[in-house]
């Protein structure tokens, strides 16, 4: 759709302005390996914790009311002429303390295992579960307060007192912070000369005033009204999650066409600066339960204004038997378009059949969306630590093989595998240990003040959300290391057992070396082109498959439906690929010692000589933890299949990934001398971005060394 | 029924440029031209034949303790090939741990083709994919490949044949029924200049064209485009004219000469004859594809 040049400038004006600040941001802060998050540089003598503990750090419900109002009374405010909304969030709160668990709940009884598994247990860990924007929509901030109201004389008692007094001292001190912005306006209205910039402020102060209290009911309040939940939630621990954005917006939408408030361009507008606040999570489209798609013209508009920025963004469009196919081609287009790692797409099938087997209905599978780095979550319903936890299960072969090597006289894989797996089961109940002493002493850890208001269950029962106020506990492990564990089970298979080109004893002794030592390299490249996971029906991915079946069922395993604990599997190692790597010694596979494990469930670097996007798209498939949370497929697409005239073909691997069963695909299409370049001068390219896992960053803000593992997956591919 | 064998030099999936859709290419070996230009130059011989990576090589020896031919020999720290001492009895091959030795060509049946490329399958479904066989001359092996054809159609596959057309109409005729599409290769009208280049006549060729457009099939034709070669304007404007009088040809197309095989034949330790004929830009590969236009 062609906009008035008015509307483009404003957006160009924006996404200049979004460049000098993650510029000023890498200058302030250094290099960062995480998402942008849309956050803006921290001012010179800027707030700082007030701690509440002898270790110099915050914790408890009281510490973290405390400390959320006070920064919410001292948050700068941020307004840009350009914009359609009011703030943009700075402090990252919850990583200002020295110390994320408080030391009154110690867990010394699994740091041994957590150790000799290294394991990424999460303790202390927050968010990573989605809040119901739909309920703060129908609520507003005056709605929420008289709720808590309500809820508090229902449940009575010193706990519940101090719990609801926190969460109404923590809404009117987002309130403060809105109104402080309305005063900003005023002045800035008084000063702006240009008569349509002075429109737009006043708008702006409108909305704001419009929805203080309120709920609000334009398309304009119902934007800005998440991006204060959002902005006040991300300060307070980071939380991303976002929802279905387009169902979200779509009646205040509808409503201001039909009322002549607003026309498409402005829609767009409007949907433009949303997006570029903050790259939060959103899925866009999906089943409706009757046989078609949720997807509406708004859904379109979305993906427009997402053309228009064009920054680093997280859409994900669901993708179904009965998808808007138009919807569908038009996100293929924009990602070949711009090769900027957006959108990316989850698979219905295999999500919905996977979560409906730990006994939910299909009507409650079909609102688990994609609102997370890799996670699923179903919105305002239930607490998750999606990504947070960890299993190494590269490690964990590394204890199994020195032990056989300790212990065992006759040494085969079928041994190894029961020394592994037996490992594999301590190193799960381990992680799972961690999740439910977490559960118990979180709320005394660190509360979820801003993310309960918009979950079902906290505020009428008093509870905090980790602590049996949310209806579901769905409790994620993810396993990591998969390919380097199944490689290395074939690699012995292959070259050990069945051709004997070495024995188990040449083989430690050159992984003991790190394949330095004579005749090491050779060995190495034995091990190296062995049968490998992903090359379809070979003895790794026969062993890829036993890992991911056997890892899903010793997680299942932790369930327990007394406590309401449903533990779910996934296959995922965040951006840990490099922190993972360093733990392990050289591996069977002929991976040298210390070098990065696999990507999530891709497999090694290389696997394949050509046809690699479907080889690995059938391969991940065949290792998808099967309950409803991802192994996504990280996919590295060549600048030479990602055409227009390609589109099809890209669309058809997609949908042929989710046909047979895959959750997730994250795309990069990076051109091999531009990622080169900017690895050498990333100063260059400010607008480069890369989707690293399930988030995207923009590449000049990685370190050296992550940069590197990115340039090196690329030039693999 | 007698299981045919046939020799297979690669499969490549997902190939973009051979057929509509998805599609796993299947290379046969052995051909019965000798395009100076081919990218293929492993599809040449029918026979199993060594060749040599030597980005793979690490340099350990293993592979020269083992020859017996002296083809293979340690210098200055590094391995040295020669072909032509090269008995091609393999010994090399198993004790090369890196790859660097590698067999070039396959025994396979169509069960053991199918296996090869079922993971494949699913992919067709959604974009009208398939098998395209390829070459090499695929029709040189015209009994094993109308097995592997009958096979896949039973397993419903979509299937093209991409050949130079220099067989016998008698064969291809009998490949009709089965084929969907075909894709052929259109070097040069020009008798001499044909024989020149590819070391075989055309007459077959542009007969063979002409009965398949009578036969309203599904078929494409394409022109390499090599400088020096085709790339003439007298000769381009006789291969329009001769695609111009056909009826039923969906598309036709030039190809751009590339050198992407040259390593190839420094593998098989061959000569590459147009190692001093360089790739056409692509402002002027688009001028030349102006003229073809009807």
């Amino acid at each position: 759709m062609e906009m008035k040049e008015y509307y483009l400038q404003k957006i160009e004006n924006l996404k200049r302005a979004k460049a000098l600040q993650t510029k000023e941001k890498i200058r302030k802060e250094g290099l960062l390996d995480e998402d942008d998050y849309g956050r803006i540089a921290v001012p010179d003598k800027g707030w700082e914790i007030i701690p509440n503990h002898s270790d110099g750090s915050f914790y408890g419900i009281q510490g973290w009311t405390d400390n959320f109002c006070d920064l919410m009374d001292n948050h700068p405010t941020y307004i840009d002429g350009n914009d359609a909304f009011a703030g943009r969030w700075i402090y990252f709160m919850s990583k200002m303390r020295p110390n994320k668990w408080n030391p009154s709940y110690p867990f010394t009884h699994l740091i041994a295992n957590q150790e000799k598994y290294d394991i990424i247990h999460g303790i202390g860990d927050d968010a990573h579960f989605a809040p119901d924007f739909e309920l703060g929509l129908q609520l507003g901030w005056g709605g929420l307060l008289k709720k808590i109201e309500t809820s508090a004389a229902i449940n009575q008692g010193e706990e519940q007192e101090v719990f609801y007094q926190a969460h109404k001292r923590a809404i009117v001190s987002i309130q403060g912070w809105i109104k402080r912005h309305i005063d900003e306006l005023a002045l800035m209205i008084q000063k702006e000369e240009d008569p349509l910039s002075r429109e737009n402020l006043l708008k702006m102060r409108e909305t704001n005033r419009a929805i203080l209290h309120h709920p609000p009911k334009t398309l304009r309040q119902a934007c800005q009204w998440i991006i204060w939940f959002h902005l006040a939630s991300r300060t307070y621990n980071r939380d991303g999650a976002g929802g279905q954005i387009d169902t979200l917006l779509q009646p205040y939408f509808e409503n201001d066409i039909k009322n002549g408030i607003i026309d498409k361009e402005e829609a767009i507008y409007y949907l433009s600066c949303f997006l570029i606040n903050d790259p939060i999570y959103w899925q866009l489209g999906g089943p409706d339960g009757n046989g078609g798609d949720v997807s509406s013209e708004i859904s379109f508009l979305i993906l427009e204004a997402a053309d228009k920025i064009n920054t680093s963004l997280n859409i994900t469009v669901r993708v179904h038997d009965h998808m808007n196919q138009e919807l569908f081609d038009r996100s293929l287009d924009y990602l070949i378009k711009h090769k900027n790692a957006w959108p990316r797409f989850s698979g219905d099938k295999g999500l919905i059949s996977g979560f409906m087997k730990n006994g939910y209905s299909e009507e409650l599978a079909r609102k688990r969306i994609a609102v997370g780095c890799n996670w699923m979550s179903l919105p305002g319903l239930e607490y998750t630590m999606n990504d947070l936890v960890k299993v190494n299960m590269a490690k964990v072969f590394e204890v199994a093989f020195e032990e056989i090597m300790a212990t065992s006289e006759v040494k085969s894989t079928a041994e190894l595998w029961g020394k592994f797996t037996a490992h594999l089961a301590k190193a799960v109940t381990t992680a799972a240990d961690g999740i439910k002493h977490h559960l118990k002493y979180q709320k005394y850890n660190e509360p979820e003040l801003i993310l309960n208001l918009l979950s079902y269950g906290p505020l009428e029962k008093g509870r905090d959300v980790s602590d049996g106020g949310a209806m579901y506990y769905n409790l994620s492990i993810d396993g990591a290391g998969i390919a380097i564990v199944a490689d290395s089970f074939a690699a012995i298979e292959q070259r050990i057992e069945e051709e004997k080109r070495l024995s188990w004893e040449d083989l430690q002794s050159h992984l003991n070396s790190n394949f330095e030592d004579e005749n090491g390299e050779r060995i190495r490249t034995l091990l190296q082109n062995s049968e490998r996971y992903g090359q379809g029906d070979t003895k790794g991915d026969k062993w890829a498959s036993l890992i991911a079946e056997h890892f899903s069922a010793l997680v299942k395993n932790e369930s327990d439906a007394e406590q309401n604990h449903c533990f779910i599997p996934g296959l995922f190692s965040w951006a840990n690929t490099v922190g993972l790597g360093k733990k392990v010694k050289a591996t069977p596979n002929g991976r040298k010692g210390g070098e990065p494990i696999n990507h999530g469930a891709n497999p090694t670097p290389g696997f394949v000589v050509d046809g690699g996007s479907l080889a690995l798209a059938s391969a991940i498939a065949k290792v998808q933890p099967g309950y409803g949370n991802t192994a996504p497929m990280q996919w590295e697409l060549d600048p030479s299949l990602a055409k227009e005239e390609h589109a099809e073909i890209i669309g058809a691997i997609i949908k042929t990934h989710f046909e047979l069963g895959g959750t997730l695909i994250n795309v990069n299409i990076m051109d091999k001398e531009q990622v080169l370049a900017a690895h050498e001068n990333p100063d260059l390219y400010p607008d480069l971005v890369v989707r690293i896992t399930g988030f995207t960053a923009y590449f000049a803000m990685l370190s050296k060394e992550f940069r590197q593992l990115v340039v090196d997956r690329i030039l693999e591919n | 029924m007698i299981l045919e064998k046939g020799m297979i030099t690669n499969l490549q999936r997902l190939s973009l440029h051979d057929g509509n859709g998805i599609r796993t290419v299947i290379f046969l070996k052995g051909c019965n031209m000798r395009c100076l230009w081919c990218h293929n130059p492993e599809t040449f011989s029918q026979k199993v034949q060594i060749e040599r990576i030597d980005q793979k090589c690490i340099s350990c020896g293993a592979c020269v303790e083992v020859c017996g031919s002296g083809a293979l020999s340690m210098y200055n720290g590094k391995v040295h090939y020669n072909a032509k001492s090269c008995t091609q009895n393999g010994d090399c091959i198993p004790v090369c741990y890196s790859g660097a030795m590698h067999q070039v060509g396959e025994m396979h049946t169509s069960e053991s083709l199918y296996k090869a490329i079922e993971k494949d399958v699913p992919f067709f479904k959604f974009s009208d994919g398939g098998v395209t066989f390829s070459g090499g001359e695929p029709l040189l092996q015209h009994q094993f490949l109308m097995e592997v054809i009958q096979y896949f159609k039973s397993k419903d596959l979509n299937i093209a044949v991409e050949s130079n057309f220099n067989v016998s109409w008698n064969i291809i005729s009998k490949f009709l029924p089965y084929v969907d599409h075909w894709l052929v290769d259109l070097k040069f009208i020009n008798a001499e200049k044909h024989k020149k280049w590819t070391f075989t006549d055309n007459q077959k060729v542009l007969s063979n064209i002409t009965l398949l457009d009578n036969q309203k099939v599904s078929y494409e034709l394409r022109t390499p485009l090599i400088p020096t070669a085709n790339n003439i304007k007298e000769e381009l404007v006789a291969i329009n004219d001769f695609v111009n009088q056909l009826s039923n040809c969906k598309q036709f197309k030039l190809n751009p000469y590339h050198k992407l095989g040259e390593q190839k034949y420094k593998n098989l330790g061959l000569e590459y004859n147009l190692a001093h004929i360089n790739e056409m830009s692509h402002s002027e590969f688009q001028y030349w594809s102006s003229l073809i236009k009807k």
